[in-house]
């Protein structure tokens, strides 16, 4: 069976007997809230926001990773970085948010992958200001970038990610873009005499 | 079964929780209420009258110095050990090899790694069956829920910090109780 498909089975099988379910609605209430909050704190300085959404999200991820390894029970690495792309996809993002995003735009050297969103439960209802500003800078929902950065980080991978595309500011699809930078080494024991 | 110890370690290498369940060795002369401060005052006396000291007091602070160093010592010969093994286990044995226990006379040490680098250790008797299991429950059911789910708690564990809550603690003593009645049980 191909990797894929266990990685989807694997998916809903978590999300229909291990995960405890929220109010949807409430989700979306509480991240519109800590968005419009971080808005007003920063003046509308959008590319603030943007930071301040993917600091969130990494602390977020830093711990999220936990439960996740716990939850799918890992017992072992993914094999490569396609792998990776995959349990992300299929297991990360389906046991946390229900939702399964399209892997796409590989790159030749396997490293630079996009998640297309064909839903977003955290866009729900959202309008972004309309201050000519907005539609141009801030990518709403870009606490999962960071998410995903601080959570593959703890296993050991370093990855850039950043929104490319978001149907909230009139593209036709939502996308992030998600690049390999490197493998982090394990840490080694202080020297000492 | 019999569980002498258990460790884990952060992917710093750190030691950030230990704990023991053998009866601390006695140290000669030593009086419990004799505490750290208690015996800095006697050693700051010491210095000033050499006539007036107390052994006893000096003794037993220096001995709960040497112990809490032993067991520094003893954490980081075990990581140094786990860790050495571990890398020529994968070496030998390809990058999805795991290093699972060694025995040795006396007793078993069994090992376990998560995904994100956390590492545990536990010492038992040479009897014991594999605790892998048991230290994978300990991570899903204690650690995930009561250190890492604490929003409160800092997530790096320097020095221990936000592992030694009263929940953890908790609930891994009743783990491990459980874990001997059962297996006290069987027999």
């Amino acid at each position: 069976m191909s990797s894929a498909s266990k990685a989807s089975r694997l998916g809903e099988e978590i999300w229909k007997t291990r995960i405890e379910k929220v109010n949807a609605e409430l989700v979306v209430l509480t991240y519109g809230t800590i968005v419009a909050q971080i808005c007003k704190d920063f003046e509308n300085d959008y590319a603030e926001v943007n930071k301040q959404l993917d600091r969130m999200g990494y602390n977020i991820g830093l711990r999220l990773i936990e439960d996740y390894l716990a939850k799918s029970n890992t017992m072992r690495r993914c094999s490569n970085f396609r792998e990776t792309a995959e349990m992300i996809a299929k297991v990360g993002f389906k046991i946390f948010l229900n939702v399964t995003p399209t892997i796409t735009n590989w790159t030749g050297d396997n490293k630079q992958f996009s998640l297309v969103f064909d839903e977003n439960p955290l866009a729900d209802f959202v309008e972004l200001p309309d201050d000519g500003r907005a539609q141009d800078q801030l990518w709403f929902s870009n606490i999962l970038c960071g998410v995903l950065r601080g959570a593959l980080e703890m296993v050991q991978m370093q990855v850039e990610t950043h929104f490319i595309s978001d149907v909230l500011r009139g593209h036709d699809t939502t996308e992030m873009r998600v690049t390999l930078v490197r493998y982090i080494d394990d840490e080694l024991p202080p020297e000492d005499d | 079964m019999v569980i002498y110890s258990f460790y884990i370690f952060d992917r710093h290498t750190e030691c950030i929780y230990s704990k023991t369940w053998l009866p601390p060795p006695p140290a000669p002369g030593a009086q419990p209420q004799h505490d750290i401060s208690t015996s800095t005052t006697g050693a700051a006396v010491a210095s000033s009258d050499p006539h007036h000291h107390n052994p006893n007091t000096l003794r037993s602070s220096r001995s709960a110095v040497s112990a809490a160093n032993k067991a520094s010592d003893d954490a980081k010969l075990i990581f140094g050990t786990v860790f050495s093994l571990r890398n020529m286990v994968r070496k030998l044995g390809g990058e999805d090899d795991a290093f699972i226990s060694y025995r040795t006379a006396q007793y078993k040490l069994h090992y376990y790694e998560t995904a994100s680098n956390l590492r545990f250790v536990m010492l038992t008797d040479t009897g014991t069956l594999s605790m892998r299991n048991v230290m994978h429950q300990i991570y899903i059911n204690l650690w995930c829920e009561y250190v890492v789910k604490n929003p409160l708690a800092p997530v790096e564990h320097k020095g221990g910090a936000g592992v030694r809550n009263e929940l953890f603690e908790l609930g891994l003593n009743q783990f491990i109780t459980g874990l001997i009645g059962q297996a006290g049980g069987q027999r």
